[in-house]
């Protein structure tokens, strides 16, 4: 069971780093409007008929 | 009750409107149900924008739609210049000041669905100057970036033109301060959900009989991953129960935090001394079951507080003043002096109070008096602030302005009812109160009594009486009442009720009298073609022509009609010699042929008309327009308030439910009465001519009483009585003064209100049976020294579980009646 000494604070840091990202992109605002991105998806992209200058 | 509903709807209604999916009254001859919709519809045709449609049919709609707004004027001007004025500038948006765009954000009515985000984003393609337009389409807010060339007014405007009606948003310390509450709020439950995840993990094992050294490290592991939820995560439970106890009250949050710090306390004790209990597992779930269900019924709430919030976006305050010069500038409310000269012009609100000293013009009084006949007023008579000019533009020297003014004072009475409104003692305070003295009691009676039976061993003695205390830690006590509410004012928000909060539901589930206001409540509050006997089709495009030329109320309900009726403005013929004679009617040349439109009895020789009053009272609730074609009578149209298609089988259902229903008005006795005779109402139970202070001594009277209104004139009586409701209109006051609020107009969604809050508190009352259940269960096992980490880590979640599902549940009344309405 020793190799649980080095898995576990492998899972530890992993699992730190991912709430770490969470912490850092709530507190940057990716998670203040919850709906409307879900209704935004469904609208089609729109290529522009002339490239731009 | 169903059945009603059923037929009612078969036969007042065809096929759905194009534009908005509502039902069309079976008066129009086309395919939308307003002329708003209508209007939109062929605004978006000639934009290329109809890829809005496919979208709409795309999508699922998060709340009820409504018909588009219609424009208010058909003026050449812009009707919000005023939000290009520096000082409006100054207060309302930000700027950048590295690219000078400047950013303002507007409440917008009516947003509903994927295709609405879509077509108020476009708006920026074909308005110039426009950065960037972003919609927040739970919150209705859409925020808007314009270059130093861009405007708002005009951005504004387009909004308007599309249907949903714009009101800018005041930008404020609250609104970036919720916002960051909010954000952290989301954290401390991030954080709580992973170290949740984690010490489980590592608990299993040790459930499942791991000894030795590793267990006693897993222990140690979870102590610490336990440390940021007892630090951090914890922290609103710490807060809330400290402010609670500053208070000298019970709140749910005092055993909480009590059984959070005996589990830690008794935990930290057994994890030194090598003892095996460690309860790291289900503390670090109770706090991150609770933060949940926070964090749900705050979002849940959150288009009901947007609401209240309407305040900020109330009318903005700025009328048009005559300076030395003549000339007119707009000027800010509170620069006016007394004396200064205002100009009202027409479809406008009056901002003050004042004397006419210019013009003469009719006045729509509802909003302030209730009073569905317009008020005819001449140079000298006194107007009031808060009613609307319907004809020809007013000079008004002001008397009284902002808080002086009779809606200024009205609005003053109003804050006070509302401050003294005594706050109710929720049925879950009530029960929790109770729960959490009788688990004080009994932890301290089992320690004493351990203490005796151990013969005074204190350390044999407390470990029953803490493993009670954590045990019956109310996990799902406290969900019981929130999501049993979220779950319901979320599902009303999504049917177009807005509800201030959970414990209004309790609070209608009470009611036993419903005060109904009449004007716009129960009538659609605007004139209306009743009959129209003796038509032709030339009469009918003649009257059109004749009729769009004027500004008048029953001009524009005769147009309406006649353009429901299918009469384009493309085929009508011109007219000549148009003359419109204030409080009479018009009169011109069409075709060769000399029309007048006017009053019954003006059209009339006196004989007849003299017959016509004597037959029926009707003269005066109702309008009589008679069709002159060269002085020979050949038409008649009457036109009143008409009742809503729903009132009636709305207060049957009401009725049904064993609620006492009265009408309150302020319109006069005749107009109530009649409207009361036709809804099946006695006349011991209607109020006519109250003022709003009357109404509101009226509704004070009846201890639970529901008061339905919109106007200003019953916006004290909303704040006074024990709930209010306010009804979709244009006066935002009563917004402010209900505890709820209905996006689309109608008697049928009360009936449904009622419904829902009644059966929501039967599963609140279902979930406490629940909970206290289980609190038994773990009581009495923890009194028998039965309780292990492992039993605490099963009932625990059990609890709040079984509690959730019969939240989500809710009971099948409830499941009915959501289902009937979503579309």
């Amino acid at each position: 069971m020793k190799v649980l000494y080095v898995m576990l604070p492998i899972t530890l840091l992993l699992g730190f780093s991912f709430v770490a990202t969470f912490i850092w992109i709530t507190l940057k605002g990716q998670y203040d409007d919850l709906d409307t991105p879900a209704h935004r998806i469904l609208i089609p992209e729109e290529i522009p008929k002339y490239p731009k200058e | 009750m169903q059945t009603v509903v059923q037929t009612m709807q078969s036969t007042t209604y065809r096929a759905d409107c194009i534009h908005c999916g509502n039902p069309i009254p079976s008066a129009r001859k086309n395919s939308f149900c307003c002329r708003g919709c209508e209007t939109v519809y062929q605004l978006l045709q000639t934009r290329g924008l109809s890829t809005y449609y496919e979208l709409k049919k795309k999508g699922r709609s998060i709340r009820k739609s409504i018909p588009a707004q219609e424009s208010p004027q058909k003026t050449e001007e812009n009707p919000f210049q005023y939000l290009d004025d520096p000082e409006f500038l100054r207060l309302y948006s930000t700027l950048a000041t590295a690219t000078s765009e400047r950013t303002m954000q507007f409440y917008l009515d009516g947003v509903h669905c994927a295709a609405c985000v879509w077509l108020t984003e476009k708006v920026s393609d074909f308005v110039l100057g426009v950065q960037a337009v972003r919609l927040d389409l739970a919150n209705s807010v859409a925020t808007v970036k314009i270059k130093s060339t861009g405007s708002f007014g005009e951005i504004a405007q387009e909004f308007s033109r599309l249907g949903y009606r714009p009101h800018p948003v005041k930008q404020d310390n609250l609104n970036a301060l919720k916002k960051r509450d909010e954000r952290i709020m989301l954290v401390q439950l991030a954080i709580a959900g992973a170290v949740t995840g984690n010490i489980m993990l590592l608990a299993v094992s040790l459930y499942s009989g791991l000894t030795g050294p590793l267990a006693e490290q897993f222990k140690w592991i979870s102590f610490f991953l336990f440390l940021p939820i007892f630090f951090f995560s914890a922290i609103p439970f710490y807060r809330g129960a400290w402010g609670a106890l500053r208070a000298k009250q019970v709140s749910i949050d005092i055993p909480i935090v009590l059984g959070i710090l005996l589990g830690t306390v008794m935990s930290v004790a057994n994890l030194i001394t090598g003892s095996d209990h460690v309860y790291f597992d289900s503390l670090a779930a109770l706090v991150f079951l609770l933060l949940a269900s926070r964090y749900v019924l705050r979002r849940a709430q959150q288009n009901a507080l947007n609401a209240s919030n309407l305040i900020h976006f109330l009318t903005p305050s700025i009328a048009r003043v005559k300076n030395e010069n003549g000339e007119f500038q707009e000027l800010s409310l509170n620069l006016l002096k007394v004396g200064d000269q205002v100009e009202v012009r027409a479809g406008e609100c009056i901002p003050i109070d004042g004397m006419v000293a210019q013009g003469q013009s009719m006045l729509n009084c509802s909003l302030l008096t209730g009073e569905s006949q317009l008020q005819k007023v001449e140079p000298g008579e006194i107007v009031f602030a808060g009613t609307v000019n319907q004809q020809t533009p007013l000079l008004i020297s002001v008397t009284q302005s902002g808080t002086q003014t009779r809606l200024g004072k009205i609005l003053h009475s109003m804050e006070e009812h509302l401050n003294r409104r005594a706050p109710i003692v929720a049925f879950a305070d009530r029960v929790s109160k109770a729960f959490v003295t009788v688990v004080i009691v009994f932890v301290g009676v089992v320690f004493f009594g351990g203490l005796y039976v151990f013969g005074g061993n204190w350390h044999q003695a407390l470990n029953p009486a803490l493993a009670l205390a954590i045990v019956t830690c109310p996990c799902a006590f406290a969900l019981a009442t929130p999501l049993a509410m979220s779950s319901s004012v979320a599902r009303c928000a999504k049917n177009g009720i807005l509800l201030k909060g959970g414990d209004i539901l309790e609070k209608l589930s009470q009611v036993s009298t419903v005060f109904l206001d009449k004007t716009g409540t129960l009538t659609h509050g605007r004139f209306e073609v009743l009959s129209w006997t003796g038509d032709s089709q030339e009469t009918r495009s003649a009257v059109f022509a004749l009729e769009a030329e004027s500004n008048h109320p029953v001009a524009k309900a005769i147009v309406r009609y006649l353009e429901d009726q299918g009469i384009r403005p493309e085929i009508i013929p011109a007219v000549e010699n148009f003359q419109e004679t204030l409080g009479k009617g018009v009169s011109g040349k069409v075709a060769g042929h000399f029309y007048e439109i006017a009053r019954f009895n003006d059209t009339l020789d006196s004989q007849e008309s003299q017959a016509k009053s004597n037959t029926s009272h009707s003269s005066q609730i109702e309008t009589q327009i008679g069709v002159l074609c060269n002085g020979q009578l050949i038409s008649k149209i009457t036109l009143g308030d008409r009742i809503r298609e729903d009132a009636q089988p709305g207060l049957h259902a009401l009725a049904s439910l064993g609620l006492q229903l009265k009408i309150l008005s302020g319109d006069s006795n005749l107009a109530v009465n009649s409207t009361a005779a036709q809804l099946g109402i006695s006349l011991s139970d209607t109020f006519a001519e109250k003022t709003p202070e009357q109404k509101s001594e009226i509704v004070i009277k009846e201890p639970h009483a529901l008061m339905v209104g919109d106007g200003a004139n019953d916006a004290v009586a909303l704040a006074s009585a024990y709930v209010g409701l306010a009804v979709h209109s244009g006066m935002e006051v009563s917004m402010r003064a209900a505890d709820s609020y209905l996006f689309s107009p109608g008697v049928l969604p009360i009936h449904r209100l009622i419904i829902v809050s009644r059966e929501t508190m039967k599963v609140i009352h279902r979930n406490f049976i629940f909970s206290l259940a289980y609190n038994i269960i773990g009581g009495v096992a923890a009194i028998l020294g039965k309780v292990d980490p492992l039993f605490a880590a099963i009932l625990m979640p059990l609890s709040a579980f079984t509690v959730l599902i019969s939240s989500m549940a809710g009971t099948s009344r409830l499941r009915e009646v959501f289902t009937e309405e979503v579309k």
